[in-house]
């Protein structure tokens, strides 16, 4: 993943960041359910 | 405010920082003034981000912004969980691997020492403003509501955080930063709730939403592609990645914060905190604003919120059309509870026709807010803040209740003194690691420590003559966020053009930034682009330009390698 990590603690971090993603993913859909209900 | 709100108000904003001070008691190495030590752990640290980007204007201006506009504001932070995942995959390893104490030190071992001092540059520039406008912003409106004396205000605020940010360094702001964020945050969950429960008892919580979300309050997304519209998915998404990575992966007063505690794990774990609950909690913020605008449908609001300034024009030989305003503005106010009422009673059919008198009885209250503040204007009593930052502190001085009072004008201070500790914190450290040290080579690790001190505290007087003068100014709070998005993208695109464009050199890079930096200013000057572009113009830029001046006029020179 980058100069800082070894391999697996590169996997580990990464699933850490897809993680956070898709939290965030989750977030906009949520906005967005919110938004059409109040529209 | 009475006795028991100055009382936790003082306990509050004294508290935290005497705590700091003792837990940083001691004298301190160069590395541990500017970074810290390994006992800050990843809540401190995302906290203490969280808390420098904050600032007291989140907590100020957000909730008038979502009762004027709507919560589509929200859509501006979309940008900010990538920006930050690659901040923890590209730009912190690197700054940790050469320890680095800041983010423009990294520049000069990449290319060389002009292309350090210019990153270094542009971000005192820009910070250097923005600290004053920090300080200014929330003691503008604090001084007008509580009868406040402005310049004691701002050297109450300023000269606390510059005493313990001098003495304390990193770790003292990170500590602070993470009690005041926790004060913050109760503050605003108690306002919150206390918001919810003051909302009119003739309507259910979800029907008032309904209500508000027809009144254009609830658009939290929006995937218009109109470039007219200033908030939608996909603006928030680009152009507030590319600002969340300049200012997270390339301001010192972010960096400083993430690079507390010397720990790779620590400092992703803290970014990716900030990740998960930045968009959320913007979120609750801003849905509070909307929650007070739903309580002024049913309790009769000023016509304008800035009653100091509405009263001086008052006194000035404009009572009688201020007064005329008035009546026409209550006439409205009784029209439009009447249709709320209405819209939540009838049947379907009867309820859009009540929606449309309701949206067309809130155009004629815009208007006569509008028109009152064109007597003001004309009475030359206008305050240099936009109205709608008087909204939320208005509801808290009126509705809430004593001692909580307090606490909320607290976290407006908590939240001033965290953004100004964290900027004063990274002004210093850039002036004497970036500029200074190179200056006098091989002196003491001792002598630093002093200088840095010396110049942090330099710094928050420079601060403190910015926010006094800052009066001067038309619109200086609106040109701060402007600032610092004309200055980012050619900070930005140094940072981008080290880490990607491998056969850049310090001089093509430096260069490829002087124009852009121009290109940008001339930009400003002539055009009318959102200014959230700039990040992205002034980034592509630099790494246009660089790549062809290292083709053409820098051919024959060659990066250093390994860095």
């Amino acid at each position: 993943m980058n100069v800082g990590d070894d391999k697996p603690d590169a996997r580990s971090w990464r699933k850490a960041y897809g993680l956070a993603l898709s939290l965030f993913a989750v977030e906009v859909v949520l906005l967005y359910l919110f938004t059409i209900r109040f529209s | 405010m009475n006795r028991l709100d100055y009382l936790v108000l003082i306990a509050t904003i004294l508290a935290i920082p005497l705590y700091g001070l003792w837990r940083t008691r001691g004298s301190a190495s160069l590395g541990q003034y500017l970074k810290g030590d390994a006992s800050i752990r990843w809540a401190t640290i995302g906290l203490s981000v969280l808390a420098t980007q904050a600032g007291p204007i989140t907590f100020l201006s957000m909730p008038g912004q979502a009762y004027e506009s709507g919560i589509g504001f929200i859509q501006n932070y979309f940008g900010q969980p990538l920006a930050l995942v690659v901040v923890c995959a590209v730009f912190v390893p690197i700054y940790q691997r050469l320890k680095v104490y800041t983010a423009y030190q990294y520049l000069g071992q990449r290319f060389d020492r002009k292309t350090q001092l210019l990153g270094a540059f542009l971000f005192l520039v820009q910070r250097g403003i923005a600290a004053g406008i920090t300080i200014y912003a929330p003691a503008i409106v604090l001084s007008a509501l509580l009868g406040w004396r402005l310049n004691l205000t701002i050297w109450f605020a300023g000269g606390l955080v510059i005493i313990y940010t001098v003495v304390g360094g990193t770790k003292i702001v990170s500590i602070t930063q993470r009690y005041q964020m926790i004060v913050i945050l109760v503050g605003m969950a108690i306002a919150f709730a206390v918001a919810v429960y003051r909302l009119s008892p003739d309507m259910s919580f979800e029907g008032t939403l309904s209500v508000a979300g027809k009144m254009g309050k609830l658009e939290a997304v929006d995937f218009s592609i109109d470039p007219h519209k200033r908030y939608t998915f996909w603006s928030g998404l680009i152009g507030g990645f590319f600002l969340a990575l300049s200012y997270f992966g390339a301001d010192q007063s972010q960096v400083q914060r993430y690079l507390a505690g010397g720990s790779l794990k620590e400092s992703r774990l803290g970014l990716l905190f900030n990740a998960v609950v930045k968009v959320p909690l913007q979120f609750l913020i801003l849905l509070l604003g909307a929650i007070v605008f739903m309580f002024y449908q049913f309790e009769k609001p000023p016509v304008y919120f800035n009653q100091p300034a509405y009263q001086r024009a008052m006194e000035s030989g404009y009572a009688s059309q201020l007064k005329a305003l008035q009546t026409q503005f209550d006439d409205v106010f009784v029209q439009k509870r009447a249709a709320i009422r209405a819209v939540s009673s009838t049947s379907s059919n009867e309820r859009d026709v009540a929606m449309t008198r309701l949206r067309d009885l809130d155009a004629q209250a815009r208007e006569l807010r509008d028109r009152t503040k064109a007597v003001l204007e004309q009475a030359g009593v206008d305050p240099k803040s936009k109205e709608s930052d008087y909204v939320f502190i208005s509801f808290i001085l009126q509705q809430m209740p004593h001692g909580l009072v307090g606490l909320l004008i607290a976290v407006i201070l908590c939240a001033t003194m965290s953004a100004t500790a964290a900027t004063l914190n990274a002004l210093g450290s850039t002036t004497a690691i970036d500029f200074y040290r190179p200056l006098i080579p091989n002196a003491s690790d001792h002598h630093y420590v002093v200088a840095a001190k010396a110049l942090t505290a330099a710094w928050g007087l420079i601060a403190i003559g910015v926010a006094s003068f800052a009066s001067l100014v038309e619109n200086l709070i609106e040109a701060g966020n402007i600032l610092g998005s004309v200055f980012y993208g050619s900070i930005l695109g140094l940072f981008l053009a080290a880490f990607f464009i491998r056969r850049a050199t310090g001089s093509a890079v430096f260069f490829a930034a002087l124009l852009a930096q121009a290109l940008v200013f001339i930009l400003f000057a002539t055009t009318n682009i959102g200014y959230l572009w700039y990040n992205l113009i002034g980034c592509a830029a630099v790494l246009v330009l660089a790549t062809v001046l290292q083709q053409t006029i820098f051919r024959g020179t060659q990066a250093p390698a390994g860095v």
